[in-house]
């Protein structure tokens, strides 16, 4: 660490919120994905003005530095590679303001998820975005990463439900993009910033929409025996006018980890099982409930069935978030791939992820949002067995060139992070790597604001290359150990 | 830097441009004064067919140190200031066309100079639109609707068009052509740039195709319609509609001028607010929302509360929307504002606007917080009452844009420059896309 740095940052936070402990480094080298690598430092600034000169102090010692929320990032977003210095947004975890009158809130970016939506709740009001790891994850990451959720059809990802943010720049100056208001006049850098996996800048304090919580919620389960009559029906209920709140599809494998996880009463001799979800006012509800039972029925299902109570839906959707957890059990180690694709090719796609199964002779179960074509193929392996792990990168790097060819994307919410970044030149040339690049540098142009993420190294797509962290990890050490969601 | 300023354009460099793109651009004055830009007619006019047409042109001409402002329809170009002076104006008209339209993927990808009405038509096919209800919905384009960011009342429920823009193809001033962004309806792959230039107005590249989502046609639509005497009421009102569980399409709020102004409503009793509420779904499900928005009307206070059939409807929120962008009055005779505020501050930014020293009239959408204020530009003080409204309407996270004004306003009028702006950081975007400055130089505020 450059001379002086770490004095600096504790003159800024505070010596109880600032460490250089080996101990507590190791406690930051992960987040959800494979790779790792150990902090220089951990801060945990209190304030904007905290941050802002956090990074000021980094930028003067040309040091690296890493935004993080709770870690449950998907794609080594968080991982501070290089030994950048860790800012834990853990402190700045208030709820500034809710204004029901105006449908919005403001809320510091460790907020959890889930607590906005449970402060709000009396009002009737709710902010949508609801990943699966909602009850941990922030509301900082999810502009980071854009994050989408259960409920992304019918309303769509983050990007939708923020109206502004505060956010310290990688040179340390703060500045508001968006605001409490619509349209700011000039360019949109809010929406650039959302999406940009903390490379832009530190989002310090975010507005997010609220919304009026639905009257009539009815959830469907649909069962199918075989796989590509359940991604018809997907297409079917798009194309016939149907847009569910929710539309998530499990293959037999998910199926049958979920059920000896959790007992969520999914038939575990199914090949496909559908949960679609309508709400609306109850008359348009009950409608489109008929309407969704017939074009299942129609495609092939086995059999639908509606949850009779709350309590059977939410066992429902405890079963559909679980599914990441009951992989954890199923295995050892399981890599989750995050492609899109258009849903109308699902049936060709999930078809070749079971071929690549086959071919490299690894356990693969789909556990997906099929509504929006976003592809969550969880794959099995074992961290111990020589090459499991190369061979499951190689799978997945399979996977996402068949995403791309079928005129998808290689990331719906993951996002690219350390992991995808080798594969970015499967969807993007050139000219479309050179602009975003020049699109960092105007706001990052000294690059230490999370280097190195996003964009393509040496590697090819595929090559396995795990960061390794040098600290030997403790047992207990992960943040996120055993999720609970 | 002033709008536009004057290069030097060398103007053999046609022929160099028709050699090397095959498109000859057109640069006879007579050929040019049809695209003149606030009257300034431009030296080189050309109609690229494609993206890659399109940058041949667009790195000559930059390499040469002209400036090229972009015309879609031609809807935007008497928004303020004026240029002055244009060297060379890409003409979108030629690059139209649905390229592909998968209706059960909810996506179409289309080149930006298709205007709206062929793509809805398209659409309609389907049963499918663009939710976007922007004023000129009969010329303007696809492109040209986006740069300029421009929406109408549906923005309640599906948000502004930057919501439904997936993916795009862009020439840049490098003369490269590069895609951002995805043709499916999520990806976190890269930076989402396309919404950089959603609202550029044409400063930072040229977009020659966009992916968008669109979204079914509701099965039904009705629309509900009150006046209100007081604005304070109505705004309460409209807020209620949007709090509840109701979920309409879109909510306008009119002033008693511009109400008199929709063709199929026959204006009753006293001048009152008018509160439109559109509302879509399935023949039982619209009903339920129309009774719900009715007796949200009632504990009001609103008088004279109707229900438009499909007919009046559809004819209806066309005039509304062309009302907000000012439309669809007699051309050249208003100074059009967008203000952007809370959506509890719009009853008082609709007051102020009646308070103007100048005729004035108001279309709002209440529950984005938007106010479209027209001052009658033949008033002896436009201008003294355009600055008299910035003034009324300064405030934390407010906004005031001049969407359009008579061409010797155009002149004179400056865009306001928001309070807190993050203009470094803009005039750095502008920079790193943009680096000769090609594309319409100073037009946005802030002298990007
Ligand atoms: C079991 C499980 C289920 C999941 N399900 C979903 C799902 O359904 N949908 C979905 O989209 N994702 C899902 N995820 C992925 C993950 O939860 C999301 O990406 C989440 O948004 C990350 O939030 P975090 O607080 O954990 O961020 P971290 O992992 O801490 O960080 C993620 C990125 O955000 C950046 N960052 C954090 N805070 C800030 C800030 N204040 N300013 C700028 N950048 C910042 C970091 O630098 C990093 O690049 C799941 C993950 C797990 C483990």
């Amino acid at each position: 660490m450059k001379a002086g740095l770490f004095e600096r940052l504790v003159g800024v936070v505070g010596s109880d919120h600032a460490t250089m402990r080996a101990g507590d480094l190791a406690n930051y080298q992960y987040d959800g994905s494979a790779d790792r690598a150990t902090p220089r430092a951990v801060v945990m600034p209190a304030s904007t003005a905290e941050v802002a000169a956090v990074v000021r102090a980094c930028v003067e010692c040309d040091c690296p530095f890493v935004a993080r929320g709770a870690g449950t990032g998907l794609s080594g977003g968080a991982v501070p590679e290089g030994g950048a210095v860790v800012i834990s947004m853990a402190r700045m975890c208030n709820i500034l303001e809710i204004d029901p009158d105006n449908r919005l809130a403001v809320v510091e970016p460790g907020v959890v998820n889930a607590h906005i939506t449970n402060a709000v709740k009396h009002l009737g009001l709710q902010f949508v975005p609801d990943p699966s790891s909602q009850a941990v994850c922030t509301i900082g990451g999810n502009i980071a990463e854009n994050s989408g959720g259960l409920h992304c059809l019918a309303y769509g990802v983050t990007s939708h439900h923020v109206l502004g943010c505060e956010i310290v720049t990688p040179q340390g100056d703060i500045a508001w993009l968006g605001g409490k208001t619509a349209d700011a006049p000039g360019y949109d850098l809010l929406g650039v910033f959302i999406g940009s996996e903390g490379t832009l800048g530190i989002a310090t304090k975010v507005v997010v929409k609220l919304t009026p919580v639905r009257q009539a919620t009815r959830t469907l389960l649909a069962v199918y025996d075989d796989l590509a009559a359940a991604s018809l029906t997907v297409s079917e209920i798009v194309a016939a006018g149907i847009i569910p709140a929710a539309l998530e599809m499990m293959d037999r494998l998910s199926v049958q980890a979920i059920e000896e996880f959790v007992h969520a009463g999914f038939p575990t001799d199914a090949a496909a099982v559908l949960i679609i979800e309508v709400e609306g006012l109850p008359e348009s509800a009950l409608e489109a409930a008929v309407a969704v039972r017939d074009l299942c029925a129609r495609c092939g299902a086995r059999e639908v069935r509606e949850a009779r109570d709350t309590a059977e839906r939410e066992r429902i959707w405890l079963g559909r978030k679980s599914a990441f957890g009951a992989m954890g059990r199923l295995s050892k180690s399981y890599y989750v791939a995050d492609g899109v694709i258009p849903r109308t090719k699902l049936p060709e796609v999930l078809a070749a992820v079971e071929r690549i199964g086959a071919e490299y002779d690894l356990r693969i179960a789909n556990v997906f949002h099929a509504g929006d074509g976003n592809l969550h193929p969880l794959i099995a392996f074992d961290d111990r067995k020589e090459g499991d792990y190369d061979k499951t990168v190689a799978a997945a790097a399979d996977i996402l060139r068949h995403c791309v060819k079928a005129g998808g994307s290689i990331s719906g919410e993951h996002g690219i992070g350390i992991e995808k970044r080798d594969c970015m030149t499967l969807q993007y040339g050139d000219a479309d790597l050179r602009l975003m690049a020049n699109l960092k540098a105007a706001f990052n142009p000294a690059a230490l604001c999370n280097p190195a993420k996003i964009f393509p190294t040496k590697r090819t797509c595929g090559e396995s290359g795990r960061l390794q962290a040098a600290v030997p990890q403790a047992a207990d050490a992960r943040l996120v150990s055993e999720p609970a969601f | 830097m002033p709008r536009g300023e004057l290069r030097t354009l060398n103007l053999p460099i046609a022929d160099e441009l028709a050699g090397r793109s095959g498109i000859r651009p057109r640069v006879r004055p007579d050929e040019c004064a049809k695209y003149a830009i606030a009257d300034e007619v431009p030296k080189l006019v050309f109609s690229p067919r494609t993206a890659s047409e399109a940058a041949k042109t667009i790195s000559l001409l930059a390499h040469e140190g002209a400036s090229i402002v972009i015309r879609g329809a031609g809807t935007k170009q008497s928004r303020p200031p004026a240029p002055v002076g244009v060297d060379a104006v890409l003409d979108t008209a030629r690059c139209m066309g649905v390229m592909e339209y998968e209706p059960a993927d909810l996506t179409v990808t289309v080149a930006a100079g298709t205007p709206l009405a062929d793509l809805q038509a398209a659409l309609r096919l389907r049963r499918q639109f663009l939710p976007v209800d922007p004023p000129f919905a009969a010329e303007a384009t696809i492109g040209g609707l986006l740069s300029a960011r421009s929406a109408g009342a549906l923005r309640q429920h599906y948000g502004s068009p930057r919501d439904q823009v997936l993916g795009m193809r862009v020439c840049l001033s490098d003369g490269s052509v590069a895609f951002t962004g995805a043709k499916v309806v999520k990806s976190v792959a890269g930076y989402d740039i396309a919404k950089l230039f959603v609202g550029a107005y044409g400063t930072l590249g040229f977009i020659a195709e966009v992916t968008l989502k669109v979204a079914p046609l509701p099965a039904e639509q009705l629309t509900v319609l009150a006046t209100i005497a007081r604005v304070e009421d109505a705004c309460a009102c409209a807020s209620s509609i949007a709090s509840s569980a109701l979920f309409p399409m879109a909510t306008a709020l009119l002033d008693a001028g511009s109400g008199s102004l929709v063709r199929t409503l026959v204006p009753s009793g006293a001048p009152a607010w008018m509160l439109a509420v559109r509302c879509g779904g399935s023949p039982a499900g619209v009903r339920a929302i129309a009774d719900g928005v009715t007796r949200l009307f009632r504990t009001a206070g609103a008088q004279a509360i109707e229900m438009l059939d499909v007919d009046r409807h559809a004819s209806a929120w066309s005039d509304i929307a062309e009302l907000a962008g000012g439309s669809a009055h007699p051309s050249q005779r208003w100074l059009v504002c967008k203000i952007a505020c809370l959506p509890t501050e719009v009853a008082s930014i609709c007051t102020a606007a009646g308070a103007l020293p100048a005729a004035a009239h108001v279309v709002a959408h209440p529950t984005a917080g938007v106010v479209f204020v027209h001052i009658d530009a033949r008033d002896e003080h436009p201008r003294r009452a355009a600055l008299e409204l910035e003034r009324s309407c300064s405030g934390p996270h407010r906004t005031v844009e001049y969407l359009a004004a008579p061409l010797e306003l155009c002149r004179e009028l400056r865009q306001p420059l928001p309070s807190g702006a993050p203009l470094l950081l803009a005039r750095r975007v502008k920079a790193a896309l943009d680096p000769s400055g090609t594309f319409d130089p100073g037009r946005l505020a802030g002298g990007i």
